[in-house]
């Protein structure tokens, strides 16, 4: 079964000659165990499919898919609650509450959320993301790639159906853009999760199960490793 | 709350200084109304302790108890009805050993209410024309037990056999003789200035020359009584909104610092209400301990500073206002909480 399926959604902002079509009947599906990666130049569209695949916006047409029920149509507590159960964000900025220290920002989830994951299988993310040396510290303290490993694993640890990461990769160098992308992957086999990175890095296709491109609101398959 | 604690706890200067400043706020509010009940005391405080709630005054006197000249049938009717006569003049008096204050001498009746309820603290009651019960106030300036008081441009003395605690009026402290004494020094035979009643309707009617008045008018009517009380008044009320604008700033301010985060962890799915509840809790938090320091700050100064300072810090009163800076706080962060509402997770990460 698909974890996230988008079918034939579009997004369209402002009407008369300010149309903009930010997605065009796009077409798409992540399933658990598979990292897909969407590359595409800036402006393309990649932030607009990201906040509809994340409930944040509901698209102009089409429909939205978790494990086979729709849920544009939901209202925003709803969306809310579906963020906060299915769903993990990796974000490039403001990933971490700045005053929480990195097993605080797991405590938040469990303020906020039950049935998170339990605590051995934590401890394996933690191993696996090689964080569990931080946890007293504050993100200030961290280095960028230490910073979004952290997110990830606070992604991870209120256990979602499927990981939403907006250019996870943007403020690292190319080894660790790799070492994060690896991580995706090995995240996505080990704990069955879909992993969906939107990008403009392509130096990261390789590491993926797929990879959509995005371009001017209109995506298309590029490579399918899982066929 | 989690959020609310946490972050009080790492950003302990930027908090430290919002409650200060609530603090400090909080303990002017407590200061201003403390003086100003301390001195609305030494204004009337002899009335409260007689429990009086209705005055007889001539008609003509505009509410002046000196001023006021109440004939003998009007006082004679009013007497019959359960009224104190009073008779007062202000004054100065000295002793033997030289102390000299101003003072308010009110001549009272040994068989009315506001002789039977004088409570000593020291001595006892008066009972002789050359005896007077004074205000405690009065030994602050050396006056004592067994001393003998002159009153000014008179050769009448009499010599003190009581103290009696908030005896003061008219920021004088009170000096309580005989009726007969009073007129005595007053040169004014048989002259009583008005009558008081426990009673706020007292069943006097057909008063030829004077009238029954409320004893809050008649409070109010003092001299500098209602200028002073407005001023205080005003000065706490502008101090409340000063309170409510500052809070609003500086949450606001701190909110929209923090929006990016909120934005964030709407976008993961935090609800906006666990936001709310923490921000609320925030600022109930910081009004809490900021009133609290100053409610104790409160109470030290006006347990040292000197009696001359005319300061009465009433419980009730700390309370009700400590509940309404509260109040106020929490009202400040209902604005910043507006922008919590509002922040689109969807902007927040490149929308």
């Amino acid at each position: 079964m698909a974890n996230l399926e988008l079918k034939n959604v579009s997004k369209v902002y402002g009407s008369g000659v300010s149309q903009l079509t930010a997605l065009n009947k796009v077409n798409f599906a992540a399933h658990e165990g598979e990292t897909v990666l969407i590359v595409g130049p800036s402006g393309s569209g990649k932030t607009t499919f990201l906040t509809i695949a994340g409930g944040l916006q509901t698209p102009s047409t089409g429909e939205v898919l978790i494990n086979g029920s729709g849920y544009s149509s939901t209202n925003k507590n709803e969306q809310s609650a579906l963020r906060l159960n299915k769903i993990g964000f990796v974000l490039q900025a403001y990933n971490l509450v700045p005053f929480l220290t990195v097993a605080e920002q797991f405590e938040l989830v469990d303020k906020v959320k039950q049935n998170n994951m339990a605590a051995e299988r934590f401890e394996g993310v933690l191993d696996t993301l090689g964080i569990k040396d931080l946890l007293a510290k504050y993100p200030k303290e961290l280095s960028g790639g230490q910073r979004q490993r952290v997110a990830i694993a606070r992604a991870l640890y209120a256990d979602p159906e499927y990981i939403l990461a907006d250019e996870p990769t943007a403020a690292l160098d190319t080894n660790r853009s790799l070492e994060v992308m690896s991580l995706f992957n090995q995240l996505a086999h080990k704990y069955q999760k879909a992993v969906i990175v939107v990008t403009h890095d392509q130096r990261l296709e390789e590491k993926a199960d797929k990879v959509y491109q995005i371009i001017d609101g209109q995506m298309s398959l590029l490579k399918d490793k899982t066929e | 709350m989690f959020l609310a604690i946490k972050e009080i706890k790492h950003e302990k200067l930027r908090y430290a200084l919002i409650t200060g400043m609530i603090m400090l706020v909080s303990y002017l509010v407590f200061i201003l109304s403390g003086l100003s009940s301390g001195l609305q005391t030494l204004n009337s405080a002899a009335i409260d302790t007689w429990g009086a709630n209705a005055i007889v005054l001539n008609k003509d006197a505009q509410l002046s108890l000196p001023q006021s000249v109440v004939n003998t049938p009007d006082v004679n009717k009013a007497t019959a009805t359960g009224g104190a006569k009073l008779v007062q003049f202000g004054g100065l008096v000295k002793d033997t050993a030289g102390h000299k204050e101003s003072v308010q001498v009110i001549g009272i009746d040994q068989k009315e209410f506001i002789y039977k309820g004088l409570k000593i603290e020291n001595g006892t009651k008066l009972t002789a024309d050359n005896q007077v019960v004074v205000s405690d106030n009065l030994k602050v300036d050396g006056f004592k037990l067994g001393d003998n008081i002159k009153f000014a441009n008179t050769n009448i003395t009499a010599k003190i056999v009581g103290f009696t605690k908030n005896a003061n009026l008219n920021i004088a402290p009170v000096v309580y003789t005989t009726i007969a004494n009073a007129q005595k020094i007053t040169q004014r035979p048989g002259v009583v200035n008005g009558v008081v009643f426990k009673d706020a309707k007292p069943n006097v009617s057909n008063l030829h020359t004077s009238k029954v008045y409320a004893i809050n008018d008649f409070v109010n009517a003092l001299p500098g009584n209602s200028a002073q009380t407005m001023t205080f008044n005003f000065m706490i009320g502008f101090l409340m909104v000063i309170i409510l604008i500052v809070i609003t700033i500086f949450l606001y301010i701190l909110t929209i610092q923090k929006l990016p985060n909120f934005g964030v962890l709407k976008a993961q799915g935090v609800a906006t209400k666990y936001l709310v509840k923490n921000t609320l809790f925030q600022s109930f938090l910081i009004a809490v301990i900021g009133v609290g320091i100053a409610v104790i700050l409160t109470t030290i100064t006006a347990l040292i500073l000197p009696a001359q300072v005319p300061i009465f810090i009433s419980a009730s009163y700390v309370a009700v206002t400590a509940v309404l800076i509260i109040v106020m706080s929490l009202l400040g962060s209902l604005i910043p909480i507006r922008e919590i509402v509002k922040v689109d997770p969807y902007t927040m990460i490149g929308g």
